[in-house]
């Protein structure tokens, strides 16, 4: 039972609540929910009632902190049943200041009779809007099926009287009462990929609204939710200028900060093979391949690139002479789309090349080119796929000329990035060669990374800075 | 009819309405429920008038979820009185007030 001292103090507290003031005017509780979940296209319908529910240790909890952030300073509240707020902010301390901002309610120790009215306390003045249940098992178990189903009701009945949204956190597994009373069903679930927490959250239910896609991946990095929209192909006129990036210690920079965090840079002699499965949008890939490039061009230093399948000759080409003076792109890049006819004559290749007169080529040019480099490195990005399809029936020779040429760029201290599509027929001989490999595929609409050999964690990749460049996010 | 037994058919309108608010809210909203409503009303001692009773119900239910509590309060109270439950019949706008009193003046009568 309420003691009569606990009591008091909570009605000290909603009452300091209620006189807060309003401090705007544009808080709906649809578009609360849909700023934080970033849905606000599928909130075409009111949504009041919100249930989270998912196992321990998914975020549930920081998904709510997150609404009752979006409520507003002041006009929100927190019921807790599990943890006291010292506790809480302890547990969660990124979201510290949101919860000394919003009503903090302990009830522990309190009967349903009692939250039921601190309830209709806090949402009588509609001041305010947002309150969180965490968790509603912790209250909800202490009653019996007929009386937990009416008290969900008398919730459900305030919340769509008074405007106020309440969300409701549960650790509940199956279906209970309250799923078929609320209005939208959140569930947060964390999955292992490889040995790494990837969390997703999944909208089984929204009511009134339409859900183009059910699930999004999210991440706990400092504390905070943040989570992923579907990638989005980015808008290379929004491009910046490239600012070259200078030596790692003794490695390569690749001309992205993220990929550079990630992998340490690219060591003399090593070759990178990138994984990717038929999913992986090719600007998320471009986002790989070119940045080394340009950075290798603007440090004076050559490349060659063998584009991937399907690769937009000229959008490549675009972004290159906006991030490189035509001199340096002239003299110091080669680009040998080995499925292009004009290519293979230019080269002087017959038609139906082998893959070592394609090597010869290859050698060629990495002579030529290293002789304009500055320090005479030169850096080899080459689509395996590519040429896969071209020696489909003679893979061997492939496997063999590309060994050979693995052990050359060691040798003379370049550079070499492979892109590997995750079906390949040499797959795994072509990993067995490479000294670092990292994978990319797509979950959700978002595509994901992470190095296999050194092992890193896993990272959701945008474009936040600029199109041309990966912005890498771990998950957490 | 005395003074005495006008006392009398008061007292017990008063001691079945109590009832029947308490039963009638419990149908719907559940021990806690009631618990709660009475209390943040300040209703846990006498009840008010049906009228204020209404309009603080109006507050935190609404306009429908008010009419839902109402009806199972009368229905009980109908129940209890054994009075038919015509007095349910919607005719027209149902007006607790009216009803209520209506089933005062009958259970005095």
């Amino acid at each position: 039972m309420t003691s009569k001292v606990s009591r008091k103090k909570h009605l000290t507290q909603v009452g300091r609540v209620l006189a807060t003031p309003s401090s705007g005017p544009s808080d709906l509780a649809e578009t609360r929910i849909a700023t934080v979940l970033g849905l606000k296209q599928f909130m075409q319908g009111p949504i009041r009632t919100l249930l989270i529910k998912g196992l321990a240790g998914t975020g549930k909890t920081t998904v709510a902190l997150e609404i009752l952030k979006a409520a507003g300073e002041g006009k929100g509240a927190y019921i807790s049943s599990r943890v006291p707020k010292e506790l809480l902010e302890t547990h969660i301390p990124a979201m510290k200041e949101t919860i000394d901002n919003q009503e903090f309610l302990d009830i522990r120790l309190e009967d349903a009779t009692s939250v039921l009215d601190f309830v209709m306390q806090l949402t009588e003045s509609k001041s305010v809007r947002t309150i969180v249940f965490d968790s509603w098992d912790g209250l909800a178990k202490e009653l019996d099926q007929k009386e937990r189903l009416r008290a969900e009701k008398t919730l459900m009945a305030i919340a769509n009287n008074s405007g106020a949204q309440f969300v409701f956190v549960s650790e509940e597994p199956g279906a209970t009462t309250i799923d078929y009373l609320v209005d939208g069903i959140l569930e947060v679930v964390r999955v292992e990929v490889e040995d790494r927490v990837v969390r997703e959250f999944i909208i089984d239910k929204l009511r009134g609204t339409k859900i183009p896609q059910h699930k999004y991946i999210f991440t706990l990095l400092d504390g905070k939710f943040t989570f992923f929209e579907p990638y989005t192909i980015p808008d290379y006129s929004k491009m910046r200028r490239f600012d070259r990036r200078p030596d790692i210690d003794e490695s390569y920079s690749f001309g992205s900060g993220a990929l550079d965090r990630l992998f340490g840079g690219m060591t003399p002699g090593s070759t990178l093979t990138i994984e990717y499965d038929e999913t992986v949008p090719y600007p998320a890939l471009r986002a790989i391949e070119l940045p080394p490039i340009i950075n290798f061009l603007l440090m004076g230093r050559s490349a060659i690139l063998l584009p991937l399948p399907g690769a937009n000759d000229e959008l490549t080409n675009t972004i290159l002479a906006k991030a490189v003076d035509a001199p340096a792109l002239k003299d110091r890049l080669s680009i040998l789309n080995v499925l292009r006819t004009s290519d293979v004559k230019t080269a002087n290749l017959p038609i139906n090349a082998t893959p070592q007169q394609i090597h010869g080529v290859v050698t060629n040019e990495t002579i030529r080119l290293r002789d304009k480099s500055v320090d005479k490195t030169v850096l080899l990005v080459k689509s395996v796929s590519a040429l896969e399809n071209l020696f489909a029936s003679d893979l061997d020779s492939l496997l063999e000329v590309t060994s050979q040429e693995i052990i050359t760029l060691q040798q003379s201290h370049d550079a070499h990035i492979l892109f590997l599509a995750k079906d390949s027929p040499i797959r795994s001989r072509i990993l067995s060669m490479s000294s670092s490999y990292a994978k990319l595929f797509v979950r959700d609409g978002t595509v994901l990374m992470f190095g296999v050999k050194p092992h890193t964690g896993i990272y959701a990749l945008q474009h936040l800075e600029d199109p041309t460049i990966p912005s890498l996010t771990q998950l957490v | 009819m005395n003074s005495s037994s006008l006392t009398s058919g008061t007292e017990d309108f008063a001691i079945s309405f109590r009832i029947a608010v308490h039963a009638g809210l419990d149908k719907v909203l559940g021990q806690s429920g009631t618990a709660a409503v009475l209390s943040h009303m300040q209703m846990t001692g006498d009840l008010p008038d049906t009228a204020e009773f209404h309009k603080k119900l109006l507050a935190l239910f609404g306009a429908q979820g008010t009419l839902s509590l109402e009806r199972a309060i009368v229905k009980d109270l109908a129940t209890r009185l054994k009075w038919s439950l015509e007095v349910l019949k919607i005719e027209g706008a149902f007006d607790f007030n009216a009803t209520m009193r209506a089933v005062e003046s009958g259970s005095r009568a």
